[in-house]
């Protein structure tokens, strides 16, 4: 088990209340595989210092955990199927 | 005459070049207490950065080179997540 940090960009025309739980339902890979979410902090609205995809603003949200490398990949890339999500950053803080 | 006070003019530079070397004073590390650079932390990161944006070099900042390669790692991070600008020339 590693611990992870997560950013996600998501586009700033979606509702700000049902944010936090479409991200619980991606959420459930890392359960499921037996890892666990430290923490989930909503930023909200935030101006991007350029465009990604024609939009100036996005919706940040960072999330901590633990879990096995697979699942952060699964994921990661489930993540980037969805269209409303503008960006992701996968890092291992030290 | 000639070689003698060309002698003397030799020795006059070497001294104010150890006087220059003096002078330098090293900076103080602006990173004291921060053990971990995050990439979010963009308060911090703007301070390595100039108005346009670039990365601001470890001479002018006085921190270490392991500390330069974590400040830029992060910095990079933060650009591509919109967090930093990559260039800002239109200030």
């Amino acid at each position: 088990m590693r611990r992870y940090e997560l950013m996600v960009i998501l586009d700033p025309e979606l509702e700000e209340r049902t944010v936090a739980p479409s991200l619980e339902t991606y959420l459930k890979i890392i359960k499921e595989s037996g890892g666990k979410v430290d923490k989930l902090d909503i930023w909200g609205k935030r101006r991007m210092t350029f465009e990604m995809k024609k939009k100036s603003e996005g919706i940040y949200a960072v999330i901590d955990m633990h879990c096995e490398p697979a699942a952060i990949k699964e994921l990661d890339r489930q993540l980037n199927l969805n269209e409303a999500v503008l960006r992701t950053k996968v890092v291992r803080p030290e | 005459m000639g070689a003698r006070s060309n002698k003397t003019f030799k020795v006059k530079p070497k001294l104010s070049k150890a006087a220059a070397a003096k002078k330098f004073k090293k900076k103080a590390n602006p990173l004291k207490g921060v053990e971990y650079i995050d990439y979010k932390d963009i308060a911090l990161l703007r301070r390595f950065i100039s108005d346009r944006g670039k990365i601001r070099s470890s001479r002018i900042t006085g921190v270490t080179v392991q500390q330069q390669r974590q400040i830029s790692a992060a910095i990079k991070n933060a650009r591509e997540m919109g967090l930093l600008p990559y260039s800002s020339s239109a200030r």
